[in-house]
């Protein structure tokens, strides 16, 4: 089977065995990899109720049919489980060698399942496992971990390692690969940690099956050069993503003071240029011509690696105008295994439940040393304190009440990225409606939204956007599992990647052909969430309450007294709802379900949740 | 009239500043301040007018504060 290798690794942790199990051409045609293969499986395989954090969940790493095949950006995997911050399908993607040496190895993914009876590294060669001890490095951070592995195996190998966070089960611990990568950030680390599973070890050199190599190679090493070119004329790399903060600042979407306000003053002090300004290092993903990881020093002189996001919610979010603070937070973050999106919204919560006296404490937006200390609380579970915020923003303040649910930054249990959302409808439905909780990788609908339609609309134009974009990010990008940068930042064409696909494939695709596959993965997870909260509506595709909140307006600025409002959401709802085929619930129609060929899987779901 | 132009990302790069008031004499289009600054008419942007997103045609008024972005598609 050309562009797959055709087995899926399956190990278990609890027996210390495994073995190689084929799948059809007609599943790989179906599911195509990466998250297609980890929804299919986790639906088929997961008992629904299953503990997120107990031996019966399931772990899986899944790549595509143009992982590890030099070409633009290709140097990425998935992983995937059911998510213990939101008991839903949980997954994220990751730059990692683990895309390239999983196929070498001969697989296309792997499932873990059970727990170790102690702390256990996997090691995976060519039709060989082992079941490694890690005692060495549990209790370890991530950047000793990686060391102590390359240290045995070299710097060639692929990775997946977690840190404290993850042994702790912190709920939004993540995994991390190549020392600045992370992916994952629905608690696939956590997910680890509970297994015991330190680290996942991936060396092989299986030639990946391919219908015309040589054609594959002349394509894949072209365009490599030709992103390159697109990135250098662009010059997008030199900031990076955090380019987009001082824009995000200017049109008021930046996250200030746990989303309180949209933009601030000094935020200029942390933007794109400042960043590059400070930069020591960059660094980017196996297979990348556009590298977008900036490293700085941090106030300890440890090099820290900053993106958008993280700067962001680690910075003005938490009122810190910092570089070298924000960086010190953030390696504290990628040490432990956190999520930096997550972190920084857990502890501006956390700030904010404080600020209105919700909790006792002492900690104060812009105290970059006190949230230091709330975040080793947090990935050690030191304390009351520390263990509540391992829960998360939702649990956390379910556990408080007071009404500090409010202050939760968060949709279905994840929270949001750094995009405040208080007068962008379409980019809050985006937060809304994506599969995994409130992530921006779904569909990033706010410069289209502000550059082409009224900022007051809650059109269909707006909800079609979303899921053109969901079809593409979440889709195509995220079961042929490539980055998606080359196209969303530098301009290359759509079309390259049937390109690649038909090369490796020997198929003829086109796009068209892929949109299929990408709505059908969208409502396969939705029958996953189904079944996990029967009584689900539409409530559960709702952004955060306080972008609706009339005393939470901006008092100046350019969206001065302006807030999203609840019936007009719920209208740009329906029109997604409408557009996707699905019933008032938000679930898939059995029209929807047969049209997209999971007549098998509807029948599944009914079990445990009605279908209309 | 003086209007305030701040340019984002590699913009920044290009030009080599970040952010100037700019004298521009009425009547004066969005268009004509980024040819005025020397900014690629061709290369896809997304201009906003205090804070709000403005079409090329659209005239500028004293005091207005002008951001030139690339358009970013997110992390």
């Amino acid at each position: 089977m050309n562009g797959w290798t055709g087995h899926i690794l399956r190990v278990n942790l609890t027996t210390k065995t495994f073995k190689v199990e084929s799948f059809t051409e007609e599943f790989a045609h179906k599911w195509i990899g990466g998250r297609g293969f980890a929804a299919k499986i986790l639906f088929d395989e997961l008992a629904p109720g299953v503990d997120p954090l107990g031996p019966d969940n399931k772990f899986i790493v899944a790549v595509g049919p143009i992982a590890g095949i030099p070409a633009p950006n290709t140097g990425k995997a998935v992983v995937a489980a059911k998510s213990p911050s939101t008991g839903g399908y949980g997954d994220g993607n990751l730059g990692t060698r683990i895309a390239e040496h999983l196929r070498k190895c001969g697989y296309d993914a792997l499932i873990v399942e059970g727990r170790a009876d102690r702390p256990t590294m996997l090691l995976l060669e060519e039709d060989k496992v082992e079941f490694l001890p890690a005692d060495e490095v549990w209790g370890k951070g991530t950047y000793e971990t990686n060391d102590w592995i390359y240290a045995k195996y070299g710097k060639g190998v692929g990775v997946l390692n977690i840190g404290q966070g993850g042994e702790n089960m912190v709920r939004y611990a993540v995994v991390r690969s190549l020392e600045g990568r992370a992916g994952g950030r629905t608690g696939m680390g956590a997910v680890m940690g509970s297994k015991r599973l330190k680290a996942i070890v991936a060396k092989g050199s299986k030639p990946i099956p391919q219908a015309d190599p040589a054609a594959m190679k002349k394509i894949g090493y072209d365009d490599l050069r030709k992103v390159q070119q697109l990135d250098k004329e662009s010059g997008w790399s030199i900031q990076s993503t955090n380019g987009v903060l001082a824009w995000c600042n200017e049109v008021a979407a930046l996250p200030v003071r746990n989303f309180r306000k949209t933009h601030h003053p000094d935020a200029w002090k942390v933007d794109g240029e400042r960043l590059n300004n400070a930069r020591i290092a960059t660094y980017g993903c196996p297979n990348c011509t556009m590298r977008c990881g900036i490293t700085i020093h941090d106030t300890a002189g440890r090099e820290s690696e900053l993106d958008y996001e993280n700067v962001g919610l680690l910075g003005p979010n938490l009122e810190i105008f910092d570089l070298k603070q924000i960086g010190t937070l953030n390696y504290l973050c990628d040490d432990y295994g956190i999520d930096t999106m997550s972190g920084g919204c857990v502890l501006s919560f956390y700030a904010d439940a404080v600020d209105h006296g919700a909790v006792p404490g002492d900690i104060k937006f812009g105290d970059a040393e006190g949230f230091e200390k709330l975040l080793t609380a947090i990935a050690l579970r030191q304390g009351p304190v520390g263990n509540l915020l391992a829960e998360g923003s939702l649990r956390a303040a379910r556990a408080i009440g007071k009404g500090t649910e409010a202050y939760a930054m968060q949709v279905k249990g994840l929270e949001v990225a750094a995009y405040n959302c208080k007068f962008i409808p379409g980019m809050a439905l985006a937060f809304g409606v994506s599969p995994i909780g409130a992530h921006h990788k779904e569909s990033w609908v706010i410069t289209f939204e502000i550059k082409q339609t009224s900022r007051d609309s809650y059109g269909p134009e707006k909800a079609q956007k979303v899921i053109e974009l969901q079809r593409i990010r979440g889709g195509l990008f995220e079961y042929i599992v490539s980055c998606r940068f080359p196209w969303i930042e530098v301009g290359w064409g759509l079309e390259n990647y049937p390109k690649y696909f038909n090369a490796v494939s020997g198929l003829n695709w086109t796009l068209d052909d892929f949109w299929t596959v990408s709505d059908r993965i969208y409502s396969l997870i939705k029958l996953f969430w189904l079944r996990e909260y029967p009584q689900t509506d539409r409530k559960l595709d709702y952004p955060p309450a306080v972008w609706f909140d009339p005393t939470n307006v901006d008092t100046e600025g350019p969206i001065a007294g302006r807030h999203l409002e609840y019936d007009k959401y719920d209208g740009l709802l329906q029109h997604y709802y409408d557009l996707r085929g699905y019933d008032r619930r938000g679930i898939p129609t059995l029209a929807t379900l047969e049209r997209l060929g999971l007549s098998a899987e509807a029948a599944a779901a009914r079990k445990y949740g009605s279908l209309t | 009239m003086k209007v305030t132009v701040k340019l984002i990302g590699p913009f920044v790069n290009q030009l080599g500043w970040s952010e100037r008031e700019t004298d521009v004499a009425p009547p004066a289009t969005v268009e004509g301040l980024i040819a005025a600054v020397g900014i690629d008419k061709a290369r896809p942007k997304i201009v906003t007018r205090n804070g709000r997103a403005v079409a090329p045609g659209e005239e500028v008024q004293d005091g207005d504060r002008v951001v030139i972005s690339p358009i970013y598609s997110g992390g």
